[in-house]
């Protein structure tokens, strides 16, 4: 019982400290703008004229602010990347937090569309409010331009309004091309509709110009609620003259002044970091590659192996591919295979020939007649098609050194970042904390496992000359059993 | 490249934007604000569209996934042959829709997604894609051979015992050299 909580609490804690953490942030954001703007002296007459809509409208607009700035954080992948691998992370447990980057990301978007349906719908009712509570006695508070204006006028004539529309239309073409079916089948349509997201940050730094809402500057020498010189309150009649009286009175009419725009200084910081981090991407990819060996493997897996200058990779990453000559704008992400390494330096990519990018950049690599290995010196190569690689970018499987005992699981082609491990391995295991890994593979047919039998084999073998038989545990697995019959 | 299937993109569109008139319907028949008629069409609209929308199509290649609970909308939705298959219809039935929507405050934006949802529902017809109902497998799993159910009668094939003992001679052929000698049974 103690085992099992103390296990729950090293793998799961983080992520839900975390998760915590980012909710408290929320909520408190959330009540302390609802109750400035509730109780605050500066919007006592915004709160007479517009009521909660007031409160729940700024309030879901801070929150806003937050998730808008913290949503781009997850997405800088070179920084993560980095983070991985400095010792400023040196705890296993931080690490596998960057692992749930993508989760985190995907947390602060859904609560970016709850929140904006409440910020819209409360804004919707001040509109409403500002038109029938059209307020001749402070003029300078009002947005309609006189009583019972027609709201959606009132919309479409402000900057504020508009700017709203164009940030809830982009936001529901980001959000409903972002399931997880589209992603699935369209990939296109939900990559092309997210990078609107630019376009939606420029808006809505723009969305406050305007001052829709105003707070009062003077409360100091007009306290609101207070009385005008020729006016007298409801429950004084009859007493004016009582002392104390005085600091009743206004001594000047109030003022009104518009909010500063605060949504840039939120968000431009990750904006920033964020764009840096993109074209810090473009400029290191834009090196082409040089392709060197093209090998095909039984179960429609080619592998390709290339040289880029200044590449360096650890076991476990993956890189994206860009083929102009396949799709420009097409970026798809493999796992790498092997490493460069100081006697190496070519790396390479195994790849499953399925779907119409992949087909047709095999079909550019290697002739349809079915020939079975190209290696060609590098003077006589023949002319394969450009091709850019962005990268390397970490993932979990990089931690498979950092644990007494690992148990790595995968199916069919899934085995690309374990057979990087496992050429890793092949070069020197003694350095790591590793002392055993047990490798589960299963494979729809009997000829898949052909892609890294030599490596296997080499491995067996290595481990059993230096007395460590017990370092690997291999178990393959097939599935359809028709075959074999 | 390749082929993007934009109806699918336009009915998760239409879905979310059903959903948005709902709501904006709600508030506006609880607020009782000026123009609830249009409020009370639009929840009716909503919940109209919904259940149109929520079966998801076949896709034309590829394993399609379902929603939840589907295949009672899928035979609803199927029964009304070409009107439903036909997306320049669903295209129209959805302008159509969301133009009463316009007229109030509360459900102008469930319009706006709306009309968005019918634009794309038209590029998906021009482009000629039809809506195909997921309908469940029918075909049953082979059956398996009969001979798995007897063992086999014979051993397998094997070399002769030649080439089978190792040879002093030739060790590099051997598999591997066991640094312990090992007896001679066989795990």
């Amino acid at each position: 019982m103690v085992l099992s909580f103390k296990s729950w609490v090293a793998n799961e804690g983080g992520k839900h400290f975390v998760l915590i953490l980012w909710l408290g942030a929320n909520t408190w954001l959330f009540l302390r703008t609802f109750l400035t703007y509730s109780t605050g002296q500066q919007y006592y007459y915004l709160y007479k004229m517009l009521g909660l809509g007031l409160c729940i409208s700024r309030a879901s607009a801070s929150v806003l602010n937050l998730n808008c700035s913290l949503v781009l954080l997850p997405m800088c992948r070179s920084l993560l990347t980095s983070l991985r691998g400095t010792h400023t992370l040196s705890s296993r447990g931080t690490r596998r937090l960057l692992d749930k980057s993508k989760t985190f990301h995907v947390a602060c978007g859904i609560a970016i569309c709850i929140f904006s349906v409440v910020h819209v719908s409360a804004h919707l009712v001040n509109v409403v409010n500002f038109s029938a509570f059209y307020c001749e006695d402070l003029p300078a508070l009002n947005l309609a331009r006189y009583l019972g204006e027609d709201p959606r006028m009132i919309i479409l004539t402000t900057v504020p309004g508009i700017t709203g529309v164009l940030l809830v239309v982009i936001l529901f073409l980001m959000f409903t091309a972002s399931s997880y079916c589209i992603r699935l089948s369209n990939y296109e349509i939900f990559w092309y509709t997210h990078n609107l997201f630019i376009v939606f940050y420029i808006i809505l730094m723009v969305h406050m110009v305007g001052g829709a809402l105003k707070y009062q500057t003077n409360v100091d020498t007009h306290p609101p609620g207070c009385l005008r010189p020729n006016q007298s309150s409801p429950e004084l009649q009859g007493k004016e003259l009582e002392p104390g009286n005085e600091e009743r009175r206004c001594k000047e009419e109030a003022r009104f002044h518009p909010h500063y725009p605060q949504t840039w200084m939120w968000v431009s910081g990750p904006l920033c970091l964020y764009c840096a981090e993109r074209f810090y991407r473009y400029i290191r990819s834009s090196d082409p590659v040089t392709i060197v060996t093209v090998i095909r493997h039984p179960s429609e897996v080619i592998e390709v192996r290339m040289l880029k200058r200044d590449f360096k990779a650890h076991p476990g990453q993956y890189i994206v591919l860009n083929c102009p000559g396949v799709s420009s704008f097409e970026n798809h992400p493999f796992t790498l295979t092997t490493c460069p390494t100081e006697e190496k330096e070519t790396f390479g990519v195994h790849m499953r020939v399925v779907g119409d990018w992949t087909e047709r950049f095999t079909e550019l690599l290697l002739p349809k007649t079915g020939v079975e290995l190209e290696i060609l010196p590098m003077v006589q190569q023949r002319r394969y098609p450009k091709l850019y690689v962005d990268g390397p970018f970490g993932s979990s499987s990089q931690e498979v050194f950092n644990y007494e005992v690992s148990l790595c699981v995968a199916g069919g082609i899934g085995v690309t970042p374990f057979a990087c491990v496992l050429h890793a391995l092949l070069d020197g295991w003694k350095q790591f904390r590793l002392r055993r890994l047990y490798f589960v593979w299963v494979c729809r047919e009997l000829q898949s496992f052909y892609w890294f039998s030599e490596l296997l084999c080499a491995l067996h073998h290595k481990l059993w000359q230096e007395n460590r038989p017990d370092y690997l545990n291999l178990k393959l697995f097939v599935s359809q059993t028709e075959d074999l019959q | 490249m390749g082929k993007i299937e934009w109806a699918m993109w336009a009915n998760e569109q239409a879905l979310a934007a059903g959903l948005i008139l709902l709501t904006g319907g709600i508030v506006g028949v609880a607020g009782l604000f000026r123009g609830w008629e249009f409020a009370a069409y639009a929840i009716a609209a909503g919940v109209f569209v919904c259940l149109l929308e929520y079966p998801r199509g076949k896709k034309n290649k590829g394993t399609s996934v379902e929603r939840t609970g589907q295949y009672c909308f899928t035979v609803c939705v199927k029964a009304f042959g070409p009107l439903t298959r036909n997306y320049y219809v669903r295209a129209f039935i959805h302008a159509a829709i969301a133009v009463p929507a316009g007229f109030m405050l509360a459900t102008v934006l469930g319009c706006v997604c709306l009309g968005i949802a019918s634009l794309i529902y038209l590029g998906a017809a021009i482009r000629g894609e039809q809506w195909e109902p997921i309908m469940p497998r029918t075909e049953t799993r082979k059956a398996v051979g009969e001979s798995i159910k007897q063992p086999p009668q014979n051993p397998p094939p094997r070399p002769p015992a030649e080439m089978r003992r190792k040879r002093a001679e030739d060790l590099e052929g051997a598999a591997y050299d066991n640094p312990i000698k090992v007896s001679d049974y066989e795990e």
